[in-house]
This record gives C-alpha cells, structure tokens and sequence, in this order.
C-alpha cells in the first residue's frame, strides 16, 4: 500500500467514524435534525481555512527558496481549499433553508465573507491558469497568495462584527452553546475532514510532481524555424 | 570582469531559449552575437542586463551574481538599447529623458546637450507616440550619453537607422570602450560587428564562436 | 535620488501620463454615474428606498469602477518600460508607492465625483456630521483599492486577460473596504462609534502597503 492510498484509508475509517458520531450524538433542540449538517458545514470551513493558511505558507517559503515543491503545495492546497469553502457553502445554503427559510441571507456577514474568499482562490486558480510559464506562474500565484491570507481573519471575526441574523458563533470562548455531545461529534468530524485534506493533498501534490516531470522535456524555441524555402513551392 | 556567464540556460512556457551559454567579456572588449530570428539573442542580452535570470549554470555582471538582491544596485551601470525602443509615448521626448535621468539621480542640465548631439533639440516637444523610430533611437543614444553606462548592450541596435544615426551608435560603442568599459553588440547582421574582437553565433539556444 | 524622491517622480509621470489621456475622466468616472442611473432604471424602486439605498449603491459602484482607475489602461507599462526603470535604478518599493500615490488621488477626484452623482439622483437623507468621516472613509478606501488594483495589475501584467482577471483578483479582496467604508456611514446614521470601521479600514491599508512594499521586488520580477 502506498502513502497516499494508506492515508486515503484512514481518512475513510475517520469519516466513518465521523459519521456515526454525527448521527448518533444529540440533536439540537431548536433546529432538529438539520442541525446534524453541522458535522460537514463546519469541518469543511475548517479545512478551507486550514487549506488556505497552508497555501500562505507554501507561497511565503517559494518565494524564499524558489524550490518548486513550495509552489506545488500552495497550489495543491489552494484547489483543495477552494473545493472544500463550496461544500460549507452549499452546507449552509441547505442549512439556512431549512432553518430559516432562507438559503441565501445577504444579511449574514459571515456566510457572504467565506463566498468572498471562495471567490479570492477562485481569482487564484484562474491567475495559474492564465499564466503558462512554471517560474512566472509560482511567483505570481505565491505573491497573490500570501495578499490573499488576510482574507482568513476578518471572515473568522466578521461575526463579531456585524448585526446578522445567523446565529452567533457556537463556539466561544467563555462556553458553547450546543449540547456537548454534538460537540464532540462536531469535532471528530474537525479531524476526520483534517485527515481526508491530508490524502488528498498528498494525492493532489504527486500529480502535480508527475505534471512537472512530465513537462520538464521541454522543446527548443527555434525548433521548427527554418530558412525560408521559396525555391520547394509554386504559386507563391 | 563585466561579465561572466557559466552553463547558463533559460527558458519560458516550456521552452528552452538558452542551453548551457558560457561567455565572458573583459573590459574594454567588444564582443558581437549574430543569430537568426528566434535564437534567443534578446533573451541573452536581458540575462546580461539582469533583467532576467538564469534557471540553470551561474552568472556574474559587473560583480553581481545574477538572480540575486545584488544586481539592483549594479542595474545603473548598465545601457540597454533594444530592439524596441523604450520611450514612454505619453510624454515628449525631452520630458521623457527628463524622467529617466531623475530617477537615475542623474544630472538633468545634461539633457540639453545630450538632444542637441544627437540632432533632436529641434523635436525634443515632440510626443514619443508621434516620434518616428529613428527619433525614438535618438533619444535612447541621448540617455546613455548622459549614464554614461560600463556595460554597454545593444539588442539590433542599428536595425532602422540611417547612417547618421548609426553613427550615433558607433559613438556610444566608442565612449563605453574609452571608459574600459565593455560592448555586447548583438545582431542578425555581420556587417555592424567589425569592432567586435570576437564574434560568436547563437542557435539551438547554445553559443558557438562564430567563423 | 532616494525613496521618496522617485516616488513623488512616479507619481508626477503618472499624473501628467493621465492629464494626457484622460482615462478616469473621460472612460471610468461617466461609466460609474451612468451605473447610478441604472440602478433605480432596473429596479424600479421608490423614491423613500433610493433615499435610503443611496449611500450603499455609493461604495458598492465606487470600489467596483474605482477598482478600474488603478487597473486603467494608461497605467500599465510595457515590459520595455519596466525594464528602463530596472535600469535605473528604480526602487521596486518606490514604484509602488508612486504609482500607489497617484492612483489613489485620482481614485478621491472619482469618489468625490460618484458621490455628486448619488447625492443628485438618490436625494439621501444623510446624517448630522456626514462629511468628515465621509471625506476619511473615503480616502481610506481610495488607498485600499489603489494598493489592491496596483498588486492585482503587476501580478497580471502581461496576460491576455488581465482586465478582468485583475478586476476578479481586486473584487472580493476589496470587500472589507466596501464593508469598512459603508458601515462608516451606516454607524454615523444610527448615532454609533465609526472606530471599528475606521480601524478596520486602517488595518487593510496597512496589510495592503505592507505587503506591496515587502513584496515590490518579487512582483517586480513576476510581472517582466
């Protein structure tokens, strides 16, 4: 068994043990069994923060070292970091619909910032896309990425604050407001999601190594630039 | 030495320009590069202006090592004079001068005399976009009479000139060299190097002395 | 010459640059009033509604086209240029500090215009003391988003799409200068402290000058 593939099992034995907490533990009294979709809204907010602090790093240690593995880790982990803030978007949607009726409530600073920074790796991802060149492509993406991290704490302290009409933080430092044993379903779910970001990171960074590699035979820029052969053609 | 370059390769999308170049040239030399289109000529003279730098082998320019913090205060010593002439269109071309050598911490009451030795004092109101190329070159000459630059790099240089402003070109080549100064005259075009005392070819991204 | 003397020289040239084409004045600011037109064309709204609609379509228009002022055309410099100022010996930092300077004055001239536009086609009701802290979150948010359209401009610089791409990197990075620069207004209308806002805004400038400074020399490398 490869690295990657053991890391995948563990992070299947974690969801699923993730999973078995989320649906045995006690449901909120106010909002039911809805209140189960936090054990993936949650912990996908938590890796897309996670993912994106590792993308900062990553960014920061290439543009010291120029070495590429720093730039395959920040990208690795921005694409990782991006797919993850879309599932606790879409989490909330589900969960502010059937809640509050709403799925979508412009009102709510928090949910609206974490689409914003969705949308900052977004602009990101885009950035590598449109630039073909590997040296440029690190240096511009890491340069954007390192600006993009401030993005992370506003989003965690905007719910302090603005007026909103989500709820407030459930975890706070002078107590929680949620039962405790959705609490500790909530947070196996925090580490079961950590280890799956570790495989597929690990996953996503050796195909990027193997993209590299493959590109790393590169042609010559005269190649298929000869003399001008008038003398081989007719009707010119 | 001004400079020194060791096994140095570039190359940008997935393309290799330069492979394994070794080279070096010694004050007071004047060295030509002739290759066809696309051999990688301009890349080699923005690797010895520092402006780019080398992803394989080593290099040192005026006693900087390329692709280090070191190259920026060495940049002043270096004249560049490409293929395309930079000169901000938005401004006239006296105002554009004026511009540069500012930012240079140069003398600006230079910038008279400079325009009139390279014949635009008559044109110096005149706008870089409504300038012709060879004016374009003119102001270029008249920038580096005033820098006064030890390294001297010409990117076809003479392409478009008539032969008053070619010599304007030859003067500049004159003035680096009786400062023990050093040219790198590139071109597609043999004729312009018969003051270079060695001449090397480009192509296939690798430099070969040139017969 | 030092820091701040080849700033003030960017900065001058970008000026001057700009007299010429007339890009934010001509382009950019008409488009901006035009949006306010449009808005009330599409919605439809009530006179009581636009009054109080007014200040938030304000900073919304405002960082989305004042975003277009840094990002401008007769901002971006050919790799020609930029490797005359390499030559130089233009300070990278310097050069963001100019072209941060110049932006963010002709970013004031266009907020200062938009909000003439919105006070004439919103009549808002706006509050006792409304222009000091206006006039500050203003010029707060116009360093912002210069800084941001700058960093976002040099880190496209060169790519076939960068208008857009830049303008896709700036917007939600300009969020908590939208959010700054309205909840300014928004606390003075119910009689509540600005600081936080005020602060926050600060706290953004200074990231963004921050990391525009400390990266100047990389970006500088990234965008030739």
């Amino acid at each position: 068994m490869t690295r990657v593939q053991a890391l995948f099992a563990a992070a299947a034995a974690a969801i699923g043990i993730g999973l078995w907490f989320a649906f045995n533990s006690t449901a909120d009294a106010l909002q039911g069994e809805y209140s189960r979709i936090i054990n993936i809204h949650v912990p996908s907010f938590w890796v897309a923060f996670v993912a994106f602090g590792v993308t900062a790093v990553g960014s920061v240690a290439w543009l010291r070292s120029k070495k590429s593995r720093w730039d395959r880790l920040a990208a690795s982990s921005a694409e990782i970091g991006t797919l993850f803030s879309g599932i606790g978007l879409f989490t909330g949607m589900v969960w502010g619909e059937a809640v509050w009726g709403r799925a979508w409530d412009w009102g709510d600073t928090r949910l609206a910032t974490t689409a914003v920074m969705f949308f900052v790796y977004l602009g990101y991802l885009a950035l590598r896309k449109a630039t073909p060149d590997p040296l440029t492509r690190a240096r511009r993406s890491s340069i954007l990425g390192v600006i993009a991290v401030i993005q992370i704490p506003l989003v965690y302290f905007s719910v302090n604050l603005f007026r909103t009409l989500h709820q407030t933080q459930s975890i706070r430092p002078d107590g929680s407001t949620m039962p405790d044993e959705m609490l500790m379903a909530m947070g196996i779910n925090v580490l079961a999601f950590t280890v799956l970001y570790i495989a597929l990171l690990s996953a996503r960074i050796e195909v990027a190594s193997a993209e590299a590699t493959a590109a790393s035979q590169p042609r010559l820029a005269s190649d298929g630039v000869t003399p001008p052969r008038f003398n081989e053609v007719e009707d010119v | 030495m001004p400079i020194s370059l060791n096994s140095v390769g570039f190359g940008l999308g997935g393309f290799t320009i330069l492979s394994d170049v070794t080279v070096s040239v010694e004050p007071g030399e004047v060295i030509g590069v002739i290759g066809a289109n696309g051999s990688g000529k301009t890349t080699l003279i923005r690797m010895m202006a520092t402006l780019v730098s080398p992803r394989e082998g080593s290099g040192m320019v005026l006693g900087a090592r390329l692709g280090t913090g070191e190259v920026y205060p060495v940049r002043k010593r270096i004249g560049v004079i490409s293929h395309l002439p930079a000169v901000i269109g938005q401004l006239t071309l006296e105002e554009h001068l004026r511009h540069v050598i500012r930012l240079a911490g140069l003398d600006t009451d230079r910038i008279p005399a400079a325009l009139r030795a390279v014949g635009l004092d008559g044109a110096a109101e005149r706008s870089g976009s409504a300038s012709s190329f060879g004016m374009l070159r003119r102001t270029e000459v008249a920038r580096l009479l005033i820098s006064e630059p030890e390294l001297l790099l010409l990117d076809e240089a003479f392409s478009g000139l008539d032969s008053e402003a070619g010599s304007l070109i030859d003067t500049l080549i004159a003035r680096t060299l009786a400062r023990e100064g050093a040219v790198v005259l590139v071109s597609h075009d043999r004729s312009h190097m018969q003051s270079a005392s060695r001449v090397f070819s480009i192509g296939g991204g690798t430099l070969r002395t040139a017969p | 010459m030092r820091f701040w003397g080849q700033a003030l020289e960017v900065a001058r040239v970008d000026f001057r640059i700009e007299a010429r084409e007339g890009e934010v004045i001509r382009i950019v600011m008409p488009f901006a009033v035009m949006a306010l037109l449009v808005f009330p064309l599409a919605m439809g709204l009530d006179l009581s509604t636009l009054e109080r609609i007014g200040p938030a379509v304000f900073w919304a228009l405002g960082v989305l086209f004042g975003m277009q002022v840094a990002l401008r055309q007769s901002a971006e410099e050919a790799v020609s240029r930029k490797d005359l100022y390499a030559l130089a010996g233009l300070d990278p930092a310097a050069r963001f500090a100019g072209r941060a300077l110049s932006g963010t004055l002709l970013t004031i001239g266009f907020f200062a215009a938009l909000w003439l536009g919105m006070v004439v086609v919103y009549s808002p009701g706006l509050p006792a003391g409304w222009p000091g802290p206006t006039a500050m979150a203003t010029a707060l948010v116009a360093i912002g988003l210069t800084e941001l359209g700058t960093l976002a401009g040099e880190v496209t610089a060169g790519l076939r799409n960068r208008t857009a791409l830049a303008s896709l990197i700036v917007a939600p990075l300009a969020v908590p200068l939208v959010v700054g620069g309205s909840q300014t207004m928004d606390s003075l209308a119910r009689d509540e402290s600005i600081l936080p806002w005020v602060l926050l805004l600060l706290a953004t400038d200074l990231a963004l000058a921050v990391a525009g400074v400390g990266l100047a020399r990389p970006l500088e490398e990234a965008s030739r």
